[in-house]
C-alpha cells in the first residue's frame, strides 16, 4: 500500500515524539551509550542555541556603587513613564533591559516608591513581550510583599529574568534575549559614568575599564542575532564605543588558584591591573549616552 | 518532494523536544543552584546557558568581578555527573575543570580579582554522547 506525503510525515513525527519521550524518561542505564553506538558522521552533529553567550549581571555593578555608600539619584534611571513609548519588539526589550537595572538600582538603595513604578514598567513590557510566564501575578505579588527585603527582590527579579532569558531561548526569539541583555549593559555602565562624573571613585573606574571584554561579547550578540539587519545601527555605535575600550590597558599575571575540595571551592590567586586615563571614562561616558538617549528616546540610531 | 516535507516536520519537531527537555533540566539545574554552607543563595545573573550537544563542546567568554563569589552550576539530566565544565584565563591556563573532581555538578569561585575567562562545557562520553546541557552562573558578594 503506498502511504501518501502526509501520512508518512505523521508517522515520521509521531517517531520523533515517541523516541524522544523514552529518552526524557529514560533510566540511568539507557543514558550510559557504549563507544561503538557513536557515529562520527551522525547528522545530529548540531548546537541548537548556535553560540552561547554571557553578560555579567547589572546587578553586580549596582552592589559596588551601593557598597562605596554613593547617594541615590533617581534622576540617573529612566523614566517609567517612557514606557508607552515603546511600541515594537526592538525598543520594547532594549528598555526592558534598561528599566531591569534601574529596577534593581532602586531596589538595592530601599527606594520603594521608584521601584514600584519600574515594576509597573517591567510589567508593561513583559505583557508586551509575551513574558508573562516569568512575570506573571505569583512574581508580582511576592516581589510587592517583599518591597522592605532588598535581597529578596533581588533574587526575585534575578530569577524572573533569567526565566525569560530561557522561554525567549527556548522560542527562538534570541534577538529579543540579546537586546534585553544589551539594555542592562548599557544602564549598568550609565549608572556607573554617571556617578563616576559626579564623585570619581577608583573603583568605579575600575569596573567601567573591566567591560573591557563585556563589549565585545555584546556585539557578537547582536551580530549573531540581527534578523533582518535591525541592529545594524546599533552594532554601529557599539563598534565605536569598543574602540574607545581599546585603549584601555589591562596587565594580567596568571598564579596557579588554590582549591578547597571539601568546600568545592576554588580561589583564583592572579592579578590583573587596570590602567586608563580619565579622558577614556569621559569618552565612554560621551558614547554611552549617545546610545542609550536613541534607546530610552525610541529615536532612530 | 514529499521528503522534505517529512525532514522538515521531522526537524521541527525534534528542535522542539531539544527545548522541552531543555526546559526540564533547568529546573533540575536550579536545585543545585540555590544552597550554599553559608545559608545564602546565589544570585542567577539572569540568563539560562543551554545547549544541545553531540560529541562537541559549548564554549564562551564571560568576565567574573573581583570581590565576589560565583556558582557555577550544571546539569544533563537525572544523573549529576553527565557534565565536564573547564574554566580558561586568556592565556589558556586552566583554571579548574570538575573532570578532576568527579564531574562534580557545582563549584564555587572566590574571585579576588576580576578576570575575563574562558568556560567550556561538554558531555562526559563515557556516561552521555548526546542531549542538553545546561549551565547557571549565580553570584553573591564576599
Amino acid at each position: 500500500m503506498k502511504k501518501s506525503g502526509l501520512q508518512l510525515a505523521t508517522i515520521a513525527v509521531i517517531g520523533a515524539l515517541t523516541l524522544s519521550s523514552c529518552e526524557g524518561y529514560s533510566s540511568i542505564e539507557d543514558n550510559i551509550i557504549s563507544g561503538d553506538v557513536r557515529s562520527p558522521n551522525s547528522a545530529l552533529n548540531t548546537n541548537f542555541d548556535g553560540a552561547v553567550f554571557s553578560i555579567p549581571s547589572p546587578i553586580q555593578t549596582g552592589y559596588l556603587i551601593k557598597e562605596l555608600n554613593l547617594s541615590f539619584d533617581a534622576k540617573l534611571g529612566n523614566d517609567p513613564s517612557k514606557v508607552r513609548l515603546y511600541v515594537d519588539e526592538y525598543s520594547q526589550s532594549l528598555n526592558l533591559g534598561i528599566y531591569g537595572a534601574d529596577l534593581g538600582y532602586s531596589a538595592l538603595y530601599d527606594q520603594k516608591n521608584i521601584t514600584l513604578k519600574y515594576l509597573s514598567s517591567v510589567e508593561n513590557l513583559t505583557n508586551q513581550l509575551g513574558l508573562n510566564a516569568a512575570f506573571n501575578t505569583e512574581f508580582l505579588n511576592s516581589f510587592e510583599s517583599k518591597i522592605d527585603d532588598e535581597k529578596e527582590m533581588i533574587h526575585l527579579m534575578s530569577e524572573a529574568f533569567k526565566k525569560a532569558d530561557n522561554f525567549l531561548k527556548n522560542s527562538n526569539r534570541k534577538a529579543a534575549s540579546a537586546l534585553i541583555l544589551t539594555g542592562g549593559w548599557l544602564e549598568s555602565i550609565h549608572l556607573a559614568c554617571q556617578l563616576n562624573s559626579k564623585s570619581p571613585r577608583q573603583e568605579i573606574k575600575q569596573r567601567i575599564g573591566e567591560q573591557k571584554q563585556s563589549i565585545g561579547t555584546i556585539i557578537a550578540i547582536l551580530n549573531e542575532y540581527n534578523n533582518n539587519s535591525l541592529h545594524n545601527d546599533l552594532i554601529e555605535q557599539l563598534n565605536d564605543l569598543s574602540l574607545s575600550f581599546d585603549k584601555i590597558s589591562i596587565r594580567y599575571e596568571y598564579v596557579a588558584p588554590e582549591i578547597d575540595v571539601e568546600n568545592k571551592t576554588t580561589t583564583f590567586m592572579h592579578s590583573t591591573e587596570i590602567d586608563f586615563k580619565n579622558e577614556i571614562v569621559e569618552e565612554i561616558k560621551t558614547k554611552i549616552e549617545a546610545i542609550r538617549l536613541s534607546i530610552i528616546y525610541n529615536s532612530n540610531l | 518532494m514529499k521528503f522534505i516535507y517529512i525532514f522538515i516536520l521531522l526537524s521541527l519537531s525534534l528542535s522542539n523536544i531539544s527545548a522541552q527537555n531543555c526546559e526540564k533540566i533547568v529546573q533540575d539545574c536550579e536545585d543545585l543552584f540555590k544552597t550554599s554552607k553559608s545559608g545564602d543563595d546565589f544570585i542567577s545573573d539572569g540568563q539560562a546557558y543551554t545547549a544541545f550537544l553531540d560529541r562537541e563542546n559549548a564554549e564562551f567568554n564571560t568576565t567574573f568581578f573581583g570581590g565576589a563569589i560565583y556558582r557555577l552550576a550544571t546539569s544533563a539530566g537525572s544523573r549529576e555527573n553527565f557534565v565536564i565544565f573547564t574554566i580558561k584565563d586568556l592565556e589558556g591556563n586552566i583554571l579548574f575543570s570538575n573532570k578532576n573532581y568527579k564531574n562534580s555538578p557545582y563549584w564555587d569561585f572566590k574571585v579576588k580579582s576580576t578576570i575575563p575567562v574562558i568556560i567550556t562545557t561538554e558531555l562526559d562520553e563515557d556516561l552521555k554522547v548526546t542531549g542538553c546541557v545546561v549551565m547557571l552562573i549565580g553570584f553573591k558578594n564576599e
